[in-house]
């Protein structure tokens, strides 16, 4: 039993993260239809980034906040706000300006033809990931006390950590500021009103090519918050980490219902359970060919997801 | 064509076949007549890429490494070439005359390989499983060992019923599903092939009993070595690495047989099908198509192509591991027929030739160049796949047809090759694409929509 929950909470942390990048290709799959091969590299992309900024210089990062576990927690916080921000901020410019340079010149080309850039795309940013990166894997010390934080209730079966919490801090406020947003702002009104129907929302005066940019914007810095996340919660980091990543996450978005932003959270979620589950009972080198055919089940027996609309002629 | 006529039944397709061969004579002298230049200068071509081989073994090698070094692909590298055309043909069938796009191709070029390496190698020995059968080895060597040409046609059967397998659940899905669930079958397969190492199973079938402890089924991460080589009795020829030019040549065979295969194909009845459900499936549904027959057809003689090359791979190399079957493979052979010109079985071939010489030749060729006169500089070589990445990028906005692309395929792909066509047809541009399908887009996800404006025509 404790050894379940265990296995329940590491789920929980991994579905935190696959939610902040499955979101990503949900809203751009929403809006254009399209899916965003080259975000799960974006995702990389941000991990590398806040590896370059926390790593010290002797382990070939920059260290320009250079995070150690004998760091004081004010300055912990501080330092990890701002490798927050940088990262989002470039990952998020990143998915825009790919955007602009792959998807935006083919948005009236064939359904192949941005499929296959976004391939492109991918195999690009993974080399740019192994440029900066190198081939091998990087790591970093574990910047978080390994306390127990369940000991303080006098539970010792079962593990809670505070790099476990650290991941829930970040992503939660993150998922509800995205749902607020998409619900509630004019800007969020644009992006549904586009993703319905774009030559409509044009002609309501939505600027179309905007509001896709900001639908990239916000789908890149979702993904650099989750390279943050993970490279602080994993200590791990590698080039190719974003193919099986992202297949995840998009297996996830598929699973809640692509295009439906409460669907991507759920399906990630689940997810991140199974993998956790598939990890603990069967066999770790199971995991990955346990996910696919998942998202082939779920394609196969009902595209539309657990939570999707109506896509019938899209499946 | 004469293709339309073929009756049915493998009787009939022998025939067929046996007079497209005989035609193809009185089809170079009607060339000859008709178009000089083009055949004569087709011709040349054909013959310095079949000399070739030949002529870089003898001569080029020893001159490239003796006297000036110059990219020229060896051995391995032009056996590699064949062994990826004969893909390329293969995916073509199934992305480019169905237009059903597979990203999971490498499952059958595994599945191809594994084949091989089953019913050629000592592998089950372990198993106390000993057959030889007209193979190139001594009497009681452990193993299985069957001959070269029996494992390819058992592989192609093998490889065409598990593409009709996967294909079945896909059927009904279009566009981009179909391409991710290819992509999840492309990466359980090599998996299911890297951890059968250990399996521990009992079942009990009424009467039958199959119970195995730990039984390696796959050789796990380390694959499975040796595998017997492609072997030409009387002739005494075993084509492995050793044996110079001569697999470029097997492989050459294999090629010619599978391009008459799938031109027939094409200009078949089934082929006429193929290209009626890309344009439009529910329209050909409406026209008798059998849109399911058709499409698992697709599936199971695409694959069957990547079950030769497979089969070829691994009695070539001797060797099989399931790291040979990634994700980039399938990528790789997308690329070589998006390059070549999707649909058209000459720019494929072109496409895989030029992709195989430049990565495993020219990339290392120039890195090698830069090590010697200018070490300071980055290695092209270890960037092949950003290069890959960055064609398919420049591919898709400037020329998604290809560079040797079929008329038909262009059309679809390009807003002006669709504007042309519908000009043609006198169907008007300025159809509003968001409400009303115009005539060529079709809801298989491979559809072209009319551009909006002229600008955006142009812009493509």
């Amino acid at each position: 039993m404790d050894q379940l929950i265990q296995t329940l909470i590491i789920g929980l942390a991994n579905g935190l993260i696959f939610a902040l990048v499955a979101l990503g290709y949900t809203l751009v799959y929403g809006i254009i239809e399209l899916i965003n091969f080259a975000h799960g590299d974006v995702f990389m992309i941000g991990s590398v980034i806040s590896y370059g900024l926390i790593a010290p210089k002797s382990s070939g990062g920059l260290g320009i906040f250079e995070i150690t576990s004998g760091t004081p927690a004010p300055l912990m916080v501080i330092q990890i706000l701002a490798v927050l921000v940088i990262t989002v901020g470039l990952t998020a410019l990143l998915n825009v300006a790919i955007e602009r340079v792959a998807y935006r010149p083919l948005r009236n080309a064939p359904k192949l033809a941005p499929l296959i850039s976004a391939i492109g795309m991918s195999f690009v940013l993974q080399n740019i990931g192994l440029i900066f990166a190198g081939p091998n894997q990087r790591t970093i010390d574990n910047i978080f006390p390994t306390t127990n934080l369940l000991s303080y209730f006098g539970i010792n079966s079962v593990q809670l950590t505070v790099s476990q919490v650290f991941v829930g801090v970040v992503t939660v406020p993150l998922l509800f500021a995205l749902t607020w947003f998409v619900a509630k702002t004019r800007q969020g009104r644009a992006m549904r009103a586009t993703a319905q129907d774009p030559a409509t929302a044009g002609l309501m005066g939505v600027d179309v090519n905007r509001t896709i940019a900001i639908t990239f914007l916000i789908g890149g810095a979702l993904a650099g918050a989750a390279g943050v996340v993970q490279i602080l919660y994993n200590n791990v980091t590698v080039w190719n980490l974003g193919f099986r990543f992202g297949l995840n996450s998009f297996t996830a978005a598929v699973l809640g219902g692509i295009g439906n932003l409460k669907g991507a959270v759920l399906g990630a979620l689940i997810l991140g359970q199974v993998n956790a589950l598939s990890d603990r009972y069967l066999q770790a080198n199971w995991t990955n060919a346990l996910v696919f055919a998942v998202l082939i089940a779920i394609l196969v027996f009902r595209p539309t997801g657990l939570l999707g609309q109506q896509l019938a002629d899209r499946a | 064509m004469t293709a339309s006529t073929i009756g049915t039944g493998p009787g009939a397709w022998f025939r067929h076949i046996g007079s497209t061969v005989a035609g193809l004579g009185q089809a170079y002298r009607a060339g000859l007549r008709d178009r000089p230049k083009r055949t004569v200068a087709l011709s040349v071509l054909v013959a310095v890429l079949l000399l070739y081989p030949y002529v870089a073994h003898t001569w080029l090698a020893a001159f490239s490494r003796n006297v000036f070094p110059l990219p020229l692909p060896d051995d391995t590298v032009e056996t590699f070439m064949t062994i990826f055309a004969i893909m390329a043909i293969g995916l073509n069938i199934v992305a480019g005359f169905a237009g059903l796009l597979d990203l999971g191709y490498v499952a059958f070029y595994a599945i191809g390989a594994y084949v091989a390496a089953f019913l050629a190698s000592p592998h089950w020995a372990t198993l106390g499983l000993n057959f030889i059968f007209l193979g190139n080895v001594d009497q009681g060597t452990p193993g299985v060992h069957l001959p070269f040409w029996i494992v390819v046609p058992v592989a192609v059967i093998v490889v065409a019923t598990f593409g009709a397998l996967l294909g079945a659940p896909t059927l009904r899905l279009r566009g981009d599903y179909l391409a991710i669930v290819t992509l999840g079958f492309g990466e359980i397969v090599p998996l299911v092939f890297k951890n059968l190492s250990q399996v521990t199973l009992s079942v009990v079938l009424g009467p039958l009993k199959i119970s195995m402890d730990r039984v390696d089924l796959t050789g796990g991460v380390q694959g499975i070595n040796p595998i017997d080589s492609p072997f030409l009795p009387f002739l005494n020829i075993k084509f492995d690495a050793r044996a110079g030019f001569l697999p470029v040549y097997l492989g050459i065979f294999l090629l010619l047989i599978a391009v008459l295969v799938a031109r027939n194909l094409e200009h078949s009845r089934i082929g006429r099908a193929w290209m009626a459900i890309r344009e439009d499936e529910t329209a050909a549904e409406m026209m008798g198509v059998n849109t399911v027959r058709t499409k698992l057809l697709a599936f199971a003689l695409g694959a069957s192509f990547a079950g030769i090359a497979g089969a070829y791979q691994a009695s070539y190399l001797g060797a099989t591991t399931s790291d040979f079957f990634d994700f980039s493979t399938s990528i790789l052979v997308l690329i070589m027929i998006i390059l070549g010109g999707i649909g058209n079985i000459w720019g494929v071939i072109m496409g895989a030739i030029t992709l195989v010489f430049v990565n495993s030749t020219l990339l290392p060729y120039i890195g090698q160049q830069v090590q010697n006169y200018a070490p300071s500089l980055p290695n092209p070589a270890q960037y092949n796949f950003l290069i890959l990445g960055v064609t398919l990028l420049l591919m898709m906005r400037f020329r998604p047809q290809g560079f040797l692309p079929s008329r038909q395929r262009e059309a679809e792909l390009t807003a002006h090759g669709l504007a042309h066509v519908e000009a043609e047809m006198g169907v008007p541009l300025d159809m509003d694409n968001t409400s009303v399908a115009p005539p060529g887009q079709s809801e298989t996800g491979m559809d072209a929509r009319a551009p909006e404006t002229p600008d955006e025509a142009r812009d493509l």
